[in-house]
Formats: structure tokens, sequence, C-alpha cells
């Protein structure tokens, strides 16, 4: 009985949702609740995770900034050249570079990109992301189709770097590559955390996160 | 017969210990041997090597094969300057007028003589000459002299370098004629006379120019016919003529050219300097629309650019693209590297990015590649591949690389990095960091200093409508909760600010950095959001 079905799962076309040998350890979010709900206890790695949020501003940085405060304070390795960049492609307003330093990120590794049109914004997270020099690009795309964001996540993939999308709420109906979608949400209490989609994982909300 | 001419040789040899020499010189001259001598009293010894380039009119301006000369407009008409075999196997001959060359051979392709394309190519030899001697000297409009006494050691003696700079010429389709002699005027006239002789010792000069006929000596025609007249006929003759009527008869420069030659008198010459900024031209025969084929242009133009920084260890941070149309004005393309640099297949991979998005408005007939500014080029070492491989993700391209590929497309001002300000008022705490002009970058301001600062930061404070005193946002109260904190600051430099910052909270639940302006007239603004 279980040699038929280890013969059925040796064959490459089963899928199965949680294969422990390829997931890799995710980073972790500094959010305990959120760790624990992510397949790998963080934030999937060499992948694209998707935000979705009604408007900017309501804490979506809040959200990653203890993620990308320790990226961004690794040390380079003797052997491997320099440390990781932090890309920030399109943001809708000015990160604001005290702020940063408070939160604990290095400015001297923040790459901020301001591509003209839609099309160069793909562009250039697409370089960033494939480059291997930078360990999360953060971007806001006008729109991005299903292709856009299976490039993405290969580019992400390839450059071994994590790509985060900041996507208006009404694209949670578009189809996405992404490894990990979220949706925020906020009232008067606070923002709460919807998991759409997580490879490996399951859809949960969580509520007041932050 | 008259006083004999005083060897300057022996002259030379004698002038600390008599005023024998000073006597031998009549005529009063600005620079007299003695004092020269004294001046640098252990000349060293100089080595000329004269390049004599009689085809340069003909060579410079061959594109096609098959029978060629080069016609010169003398006195209304045109005549042949020169030659070349095949033309000369027809009976052309320089002198003939071009009806009279066309008759014999009329297939024969004339080309005007272009003095621009001479001087072109010459300076292009100059500059290839440079890797043989730091002293490279265009002499004359076909005349190119290094000085290679510091070099001989170095590529190996004489034999060695006489050979490959004779290869050298003959890449560059030149035909040339080469002499060796310890001083210019020398080493010209030998050349000029066709010997391929190399004279090292001064001592041997004498002997050498004896023979030489007046022709080598580019002298004036009028002087050589009379000299010509009397029976003088080579450089022997002349030294051996009275000085004092030498000079009576003809002027000083004639003599004064014999005593540098001889040595007799210093020679300064002025070092021929390569230009620092690269311009190259690639002319086409038609114009030209295809994409392809002008990438290739660039590409060879990058490729010259290349060899032309490499020879000079030098590397360019800035280019620019010229497209020439036959109508209207040309249209430009720059490109920007971080660090210096020459490699042409770094240059053309940015030239590919912006050239896709380049738009010509007419097809092109010739593109021009100018360097900007050049530097002393540091070179890096590579990291071991060793390393690479253990670590088992070679990094595809630095973040420097990643900088130039995004400001070649989308431009320099978009692309920066960031730096604080130790400054109180909120919108000069911080500056832009431009990617290409450094990228040291400095944190002047420690973190925590200031009390808690939004991440996102509006470009420029909103107006928020106000109910009474309170503040509105999206039509509801604005909650405070945290502040005030009271900046009042900048009076020195008329952009000062009186504000009151709050931290304050919306009805969505969304936090915001709100101040209330004092000045001029209270009122409330939205200035960023916690994020």
């Amino acid at each position: 009985m279980s040699s038929s079905l280890d013969k059925l799962l040796e064959n490459p076309r089963v899928w199965r949702g949680r294969n422990s040998l390829q997931r890799k350890a995710g980073l972790s979010s500094g959010y305990a609740e959120l760790d624990r709900h992510l397949p790998g206890g963080g934030w999937p790695q060499d992948a694209l995770t998707e935000i979705l949020t009604e408007q900017y501003g309501i804490g979506e940085l809040r959200l990653l900034m203890p993620a990308l405060a320790r990226l961004s304070a690794e040390e380079a390795q003797p052997d491997y050249g320099e440390p990781g960049w932090i890309a920030w492609v399109a943001p809708p307003f000015q990160p604001y570079p005290p702020a940063l330093q408070q939160c604990g990120m290095d400015l001297s590794r923040m790459l901020i990109v301001r591509p003209g049109d839609a099309g160069e914004i793909l562009w250039s997270a697409e370089q960033a992301l494939s480059s291997g020099t930078c360990a999360a690009v953060l971007f806001w795309p006008e729109s991005l189709d299903d292709q856009a964001s299976r490039r993405l996540q290969l580019a992400a993939e390839k450059g071994h770097s994590w790509a985060i999308a900041f996507r208006p709420l009404a694209a949670r109906l578009q189809p996405s590559a992404a490894a990990l979608r979220l949706e925020l949400h906020t009232n008067s209490q606070g923002t709460s955390v919807h998991i759409l989609k997580s490879r490996g994982g399951r859809p949960t909300v969580l509520n007041n996160l932050l | 017969m008259a006083r004999a001419w005083k060897s300057p040789v022996t002259a030379r040899g004698k002038a600390g210990t008599s005023s024998a020499a000073q006597q031998a010189l009549p005529f009063p001259e600005p620079a007299a041997p003695t004092r020269t001598l004294s001046l640098t009293p252990t000349p060293a010894r100089r080595l000329w090597f004269c390049i004599w380039l009689p085809g340069l009119p003909l060579e410079a301006c061959r594109s096609t094969e098959g029978a060629m000369i080069v016609v010169e407009e003398q006195q209304g008409i045109h005549r042949v300057l020169l030659a070349d075999a095949e033309a000369q196997a027809a009976g052309v001959m320089a002198g003939q007028s071009t009806n009279a060359a066309l008759a014999l051979l009329p297939t024969l392709q004339l080309e005007e003589r272009s003095p621009v394309r001479e001087q072109q190519a010459l300076e292009a030899l100059a500059t290839w000459l440079e890797r043989f001697s730091s002293f490279v000297c265009i002499a004359d409009r076909d005349v190119l002299l290094l000085e290679m006494a510091g070099s001989l050691r170095l590529f190996g003696g004489l034999r060695q370098l006489r050979g490959s700079i004779s290869a050298g010429l003959r890449e560059h389709g030149l035909t040339a004629s080469l002499a060796i002699a310890p001083t210019p005027l020398a080493a010209t006239w030998l050349a000029k006379s066709g010997r391929r002789v190399c004279i090292r010792d001064a001592q041997n000069l004498h002997s050498a120019l004896r023979d030489l006929p007046l022709a080598c000596l580019n002298w004036p025609a009028g002087l050589c016919a009379s000299l010509t007249s009397m029976g003088v006929t080579t450089i022997g003759d002349c030294l051996r003529l009275p000085r004092e009527g030498f000079v009576r008869r003809f002027g000083a420069e004639p003599l004064l050219q014999l005593d540098r030659a001889l040595g007799a008198l210093p020679d300064p010459r002025s070092s021929w300097r390569a230009p620092q900024r690269f311009c190259a031209d690639y002319e086409m025969t038609e114009e030209q629309s295809d994409r392809e084929l002008l990438l290739r242009i660039c590409e060879e133009l990058l490729l010259s650019l290349e060899q032309f920084l490499l020879a000079r260890q030098l590397g360019a941070q800035r280019l620019s693209f010229s497209f020439f149309y036959l109508k209207g004005p040309a249209t430009e393309l720059r490109l920007g590297c971080a660090r210096a640099d020459r490699s042409a297949a770094r240059w053309l991979e940015l030239l590919r990015i912006r050239f896709e998005r380049l738009v010509l408005s007419e097809a092109v007939i010739a593109v021009r590649l100018r360097s900007g500014m050049t530097q002393a080029l540091q070179a890096e070492s590579a990291h071991l591949q060793l390393q690479d491989a253990r670590h088992g993700q070679p990094r595809r391209y630095s973040i420097t690389q990643l900088g130039e590929r995004l400001i070649a497309r989308i431009g320099d001002q978009s692309v920066y990095s960031m730096h604080t300000v130790a400054e109180h008022r909120p919108q000069y705490a911080w500056r832009t960091q431009n990617l290409l002009s450094d990228w040291a970058s400095s944190t002047l301001s420690q973190a925590g200093r200031h009390a808690r600062r939004p991440l996102w930061m509006l470009p420029e404070p909103a107006l928020l409508p106000a109910d009474g005193i309170y503040p509105l946002h999206q039509g509801c109260r604005l909650r405070l909760l945290e502040g005030p904190e009271r900046l009042e600051t900048g009076w020195w430099d008329d952009d000062g600010i009186s504000r009151d910052y709050y931290t304050a909270v919306n009805a969505a639940g969304i936090r915001l950095w709100v101040f209330r302006s004092r000045q001029p007239s209270p009122s409330w603004y939205l200035h960023g959001y916690f994020g």
C-alpha cells in the first residue's frame, strides 16, 4: 500500500502542497503571529510577495520594516562582495530618510528609482531583482498582469532577491504568480492582515496585527 | 682659399678650453654654443629616429583598390602630385597635367590633395608611436621624429625597435623611409635621402652628411639653384665654403640649420601631445537607417575609443554620440558611467539600453563619438573565481553597474540614494545623492535625535480643511495622539518655519503626521504618513 503511494508521489506531475524538502527558511517578519502562519517561519525568500492595500500609508511599511532593517544591517560576507541593497522603485511618496534610520535601516544601501512610465517600473524592478545585488526590491507597479508577475518571480529567483509589489485592493481578483499575497485593512483598532495566498501555507486572517 | 670650415665636432670638443671655437662663428648668434654647453654641462645623449612619409598624400586618401593619383592645383592647372605604382606602370608621372594622366589611363581614380586627412593620418601615427617613446614630434607635414635613446633598453635594442616600427608602418599602409641620427635635422635629411643609415655617434655625423645632395635639405628652390650654379651640390660642399661669405650671401638661417644638424647648436623640439579627449567620426557613403548597422558602427567607434584610452591609461566617465543627418540638427545620445571606464563591451551594453529607445528622425549619414573629461584609470583586481564558485551564486553585476543600467534608461535624476543631514527642519533633514557623482555616503546626524518621524513624506505639505480649531481629513475630525513638537527655526535663510507637529489618527485608523503652522496664519497641514 505505502509502496504504491510512494511510487505515485515520485511522479513529477504530482505537486504536493506542503513539500518540506523544497521549503526554504523564511526571513522572520518580526511579528511572531505572522511568522507562525507563514510557511518557513517568515517572509518567503527569492520570491515575489504582493501586498494589497486600499490606500498607501496604512501600515504597509511598518509591516516590512523589521525584516528590511535586518536585511540592510546584514554584514558583507568576506568573500561575497558587497552586502545587499534595498531598492525602492516608483514609491508613491518620498521615503523619509530620518524615519528609515529610526527604524534601523542603513541608508547607505538604499536606492530610489523613479521611472517615468508603467513599462519602465517593471523593467527597473526586473533589472534590480535579477542583478543579484539587491536583497529586496520594493515596487509600486501601475499594473501587473499574470505574465509580468511570473517574470518578476523568475527574476527574484535568479537574483536571490525578495520582490515586494504594492498593489490596490482591486488586484485581488487578478491571477498572480506571487508566492505570498497579503491584504491589509485598517480600522480604528489597528491594521489586520489577510493572507490570501501562501505557497505551502494556508489563507488566514490575522486581526489587529499592527 | 678662405679659412676652412671649422668642424663643429671639434669646436664642441674644444669649447670648454679655447676661444678658437667662438672666433670660428663670426656672426652674432642668439645662442652661442659655448654658452649653451655651459648651461648643460653634460648633455644627455640623444638618438633621433626619423620617419619620412613620401607617399602620405596618396596613402591618406586611399579608400579603394585600383590605379590612383593625387592631384594638386599649381598655377591654375591640376597636376599630378603623386601616382601609385599601378599608375606609374601606365606611364603616369608626377608633374603631368591631369588630362595627360587620364589620357594614359582612363580608369585612373583622381583624388584632390587633402591636407586635413594627411594631418589626421599623421596624428594617428604619432599616437600609435607614443608606445615606443615619450617624445614624439611632428616635425613637418610628412616627417615624424622620435627621441629613442631612452627606449632602446626597454624594446630590446635598436634593431628590434626599428623592426617593430617598420612592421607597424606597413600595417598602417604607409611607405616610409627611416633613419637614425643623434640630431633631429641630420635624421630628417638622412631619411629624405633614402639611405637606411643608423648613426649612433655624433662624431660620425660629419662624414655621413657630407655626401647628401642639397635636395634633401628642404631649402628654398632659389637658394638651391644658386648654390648648384656655383657647383655646390652636396652638404660637404656647403661646409667647405667660408662661413662669413656664406652668411653674407645666403643669410644666417641655412648655416644655423647646418650647425644644428651637426650638433654644434642645440635644436630643441616640442613634443607632440596626443589630445586627452577622444573624438572620432564615422562617415558613411550613403544614408543608413538600419539600426543594427548603426549599432555596429557605434561598436566600432567604441573599440577605437578603448584603444585610445588604453594607450593613455585613461578612462572616461561620460560619452556622447551624435547622429548626423543630411538636413537638420544632429541627434545626441549621452551615456554616463558611475566609474570611469574604457571597456568597449561595457559601454556597448549601456548604449544598447538607450539605443533601442532612441528616435532617429531620418536616415543617418555620419556618427560621431566624443568622450567627456578623461581621468587616470585605477584598475581593479577581479575576485578569484574560486571564491565565487564556493559560494555557489556568482553575482551578475555590481550595484554600480545596476545603477548605470538604470540611469542609462530612465535618466540621471531618477535614480539616487539618500543621506540625512543634521537639520531640524523636516524638509532639509535629508538629501538625495546622485549615483554617478559620488558613492561615498555620509550619515551626519544620528538616528533617534528627533522625535518619531513618518516613513512616508509628502513632497509638499498639503493644506487640511479645519472645523473650527480641529483639522479634518477625508471629512472627519483627526484625533491628535502625540505632540506638539514645536519646530521654530531657520530664520537665518528666508525659509524659516514655525510649526507644531502632531501625530494624528484619522477615522480609518491611518496615522498621519500633521502640523499647525503658526505663521503667517494658523492653519493645519498634512506632512506625512507613518506608513
